[in-house]
């Protein structure tokens, strides 16, 4: 591990741990509208299958998952709660902003009481648009996620520096 | 369904000299004019059987109660408020959509215009409780729908909870998002919005900031082409973003 | 003495003796709290529950996670805009939640759909039901711990999604329901295929009746669990399969089914006088059941003719008030409209069925112990969606 942190990398051995770090996606369970739906029929259903593509939906807490998917409204009153859940995930974490109101608010783009866009709160690593995404749709955005842990600089993520947005 | 040509205000004892109206919905508003005397300030029926009984803020408990136990009106189902205000916010974008694409004239929103069973003042709570079809607690009337006009200073009326356990989470509700206080409600907190937030969202003069800043998209339904854009819609886009200051 | 009754009297008893031990050793008060994010949860609810030992002094829900605006955005929508947005408040058979709203919008209008629109509207608001309920029942199952059963309610949820994509190319929000009849006719061949579907749905009850309702777990952790009397559950307001699980014979689509095509059909409503979780379980179960074979009889029944009737393409409707209220999946919904003439409501009040579902909750889960809390929650059967709006 040290080399990892001192940033030694040799280029054989970044390439090994990110295909392994690529095909075991632990991915958070977080429904919280409508899109929690077409979330849980990619993820529960045997027709979509997501562990095919290496993604695991067990974890039922955030300190275990790489992976959330961010699946539906957010609501000013939830945005703490967001927040609080992201910061427990351990480094390296990713965030999947699926559907059209975590996007950008969607339908309630002039509502009074919705975070218009998850990304206000927490960095976001695939956009899926839709509203609701279709499944395939959703499988899509994990496997462009997928490539982009397979092209990443493993040592800079795992220092754990912070992303900031803006 | 011939809603308009029958439909009638029943003020008073005028009701019985209509043929048209259900039988039920007449016996119903016979028992609670009987009952409460000078506190029903209006009301009317339609030929689908629906009844709306406009009663005094004094008599609201009162009214519930009568309701439930003499209209047989067991089930509860649902009370909210009704603001009168002609909204000086709430829809301004899409009054800009009637006169844009619709060449509609400017309109003035000044008189309250209230709807069936009349009314005086801004906020009306309402309420609708509906009996049983059959069974032995079959109903006189299928449904009652109850209103009663507010105070404008310091809005509040009687709370249901002792007639309607169920209308406790409903005026929780039309606390936060009117400002109507419901006396006798034990725990008048928020339901849905976060305890810092601030102002009555459902009232008309509430503003709801993301249209003031970017006005509806959707307020011209012809995409222009590429080549004549700018100069052909100039007038309308800078009206609705000049509404919005 | 019926098993519930017997096991009722048990689980009394056991409070009872709970209790007397808690005073007893003077035990202190506890504060648990499950959410809002919690995989027992329906989403995003939060339930703060003081606990005495086992037993819960109260519990408390918190919602408002998913509070939208609804009733404020209607009043800036245009009428064919409402549509969409309210699809979504139920977001497991979004074509339910349109169809009391135009009915409400129709009334006012003094429009009326033509016959064949009817039908179809019946068809499809049967077929959401399945699409509704069918997950409820697996998803009951994963709350009491037998993981199998959503794994089938997924699989075949997704032919009944299918038939619903097939005719309005949405798999959760159709947004296909017009003011004055439909957007469109029904696909070719699509009337066969659905036949299959439905074979398949009443598969999948039968497989669910002898995979849970007949596992003695299931039945130990249902009978007798979170009772609610009819005069209680009136009085709070609960409808559809909740309050006919308590023995209140009453159904919209059979007392009032305005502008919808029940009353054409042959069918029963299904009550049971028991009021407990297992009672709530088996009413949908057999809902659903039902639902398929009112869906075959429409099919043999359905006229021909136009889906639209004569409307204005701009639509403006008149001045007055309507209240409409059909038996959607979750219980009685309806929309009460307020409209001054314009091209948007002026207000739009919506009675959802789980607000008004939920909140018996507060009264139901006093004295409960912990691990019920989530069989009567999802007994309940409510959407967060629709609670919040």
């Amino acid at each position: 591990m040290g080399l990892i942190e001192s940033g030694k990398m040799p280029k054989p051995l970044t390439k090994l741990l990110n295909i392994s770090r690529r095909y075991s996606l632990w991915v958070y369970q977080w429904g919280l509208a409508c899109c929690a739906i077409e979330m849980g029929a990619t993820f529960g259903s045997a027709r979509y299958d997501v562990m095919r593509l290496g993604v695991i939906p067990f974890p039922a807490s955030p300190r275990q998952a790489d992976l959330v998917v961010i699946s539906g409204t957010v609501t000013d009153k939830m945005a703490p709660s967001i927040v609080r859940l992201y910061e427990q995930m351990p480094d390296p974490k990713y965030v999947i902003s699926m559907g059209s109101c975590a996007n950008c608010g969607g339908p309630y783009w002039d509502s009074y009481s919705v975070t218009k866009g998850v990304d206000q709160l927490i960095p976001v690593d695939v956009y899926v648009p839709g509203c609701p995404p279709r499944p395939e749709a959703l499988l899509e955005g994990i496997v462009l996620l997928q490539e982009r842990i397979q092209n990443e600089d493993i040592s800079a993520r795992w220092r754990g520096e912070p992303i900031v947005v803006n | 369904m011939a809603t308009e040509s029958a439909e009638a205000e029943v003020a008073g004892d005028s009701a019985v000299e209509l043929p048209a109206l259900p039988e039920g919905s007449v016996a119903a508003f016979d028992i609670l004019k009987a009952t409460l005397g000078d506190c029903v300030l209006g009301s009317h029926i339609k030929p689908t059987g629906d009844l709306w009984v406009r009663v005094a803020a004094e008599a609201w408990r009162q009214a519930g109660e009568v309701a439930r136990d003499e209209l047989g009106c067991v089930w509860f189902d649902f009370l909210s408020v009704i603001d009168w205000l002609p909204s000086p916010f709430g829809r301004d974008m899409d009054a800009e959509q009637d006169r844009i694409v619709y060449g509609a004239p400017a309109r003035e929103l000044e008189a309250m215009e209230h709807g069936y069973a009349g009314g005086e003042s801004r906020l009306q709570v309402f309420a609708r409780v509906a009996a049983l079809p059959s069974g032995s607690n079959a109903g006189v009337a299928p449904a009652v729908i109850l209103k009663a006009d507010l105070p404008d200073e310091n809005p509040a009326v009687e709370s249901w909870i002792s007639v309607y356990a169920g209308a406790d989470w409903h005026e929780r509700e039309a606390w936060e998002m009117f400002g109507v206080i419901f006396v006798g409600h034990p725990d008048l907190r928020h339901i849905y919005l976060p305890s810092e937030f601030e102002g009555n969202p459902m009232r008309k003069d509430f503003p709801l900031l993301a249209r003031r800043v970017k006005p509806w998209p959707g307020i011209v339904d012809v995409e222009l082409m590429p080549g004549e854009a700018e100069t052909a819609d100039g007038d309308g886009a800078a009206d609705a973003v000049g509404g919005a200051e | 003495m019926n098993t519930t009754t017997r096991e009722q009297m048990a689980y009394i008893a056991g409070q009872a003796a709970d209790a007397r031990l808690n005073v007893e050793l003077e035990t202190e008060g506890m504060t648990l709290n499950i959410g809002p994010q919690h995989p027992a949860t329906h989403g995003t609810l939060r339930i703060v529950a003081r606990l005495d030992g086992e037993q819960v002094i109260e519990a408390e829900p918190i919602m408002g996670y998913m509070h939208r605006g609804y009733e404020k955005l209607t009043e800036v929508r245009t009428y064919p805009q409402v549509t969409t947005l309210i699809n979504r408040i139920d977001w497991l058979g979004s074509f339910a939640n349109e169809v009391p709203f135009i009915l409400a919008a129709e009334q006012l209008m003094e429009i009326e759909a033509p016959p064949r629109a009817q039908w179809i509207r019946t068809i499809l608001f049967e077929l959401s039901r399945i699409a509704n309920i069918s997950l409820f029942l697996g998803d009951m199952g994963v709350q009491l711990g037998a993981l199998t059963p959503v794994f089938y309610a997924f699989r075949d949820r997704e032919f009944v999604l299918n038939q619903i994509e097939a005719v309005t190319g949405g798999r959760f929000h159709p947004n296909f329901d017009r003011i004055g009849g439909l957007k469109d006719d029904l696909p070719a061949g699509w009337i066969e295929e659905t036949r299959e579907v439905l074979g398949k749905m009443r598969t999948f009850c039968d497989e669910l009746e002898d995979l849970l309702m007949g596992n003695e777990i299931f039945e130990v952790r249902t009978r007798g669990i979170g009772i609610i009397p009819a005069d209680v559950g009136l009085s709070y307001g609960l409808s559809g399969a909740n309050i006919r699980a308590s023995g209140v014979d009453w159904d919209i689509r059979r007392d009032n089914p305005c502008g919808l095509v029940y009353d054409e059909l042959d069918w029963q409503v299904w009550t049971h006088p028991d009021g407990d979780s297992f009672a709530r379980y088996w009413v949908r179960l057999q809902e659903v059941r039902e639902a398929t074979k009112m869906i075959e009889q429409l099919f043999d029944g359905l006229p021909s003719g136009p889906i639209m009737a004569k409307v204005p393409r701009i639509i403006k409707v008149p001045a007055g008030e309507a209240y409409v209220e059909t038996e959607n999946p979750l219980g009685a919904m309806g929309y009460y409209i307020v409209s001054q003439g314009e091209l948007v409501p002026f207000r739009v009040k919506i009675r959802s069925a789980s607000f008004n579902n939920l909140s018996i909750a507060p009264w139901l889960l006093k004295g409960v112990y912990v691990p019920d809390i989530i069989t009567i929650l999802a007994s309940l059967y409510f959407i967060l969606g629709d609670i919040d709006r």
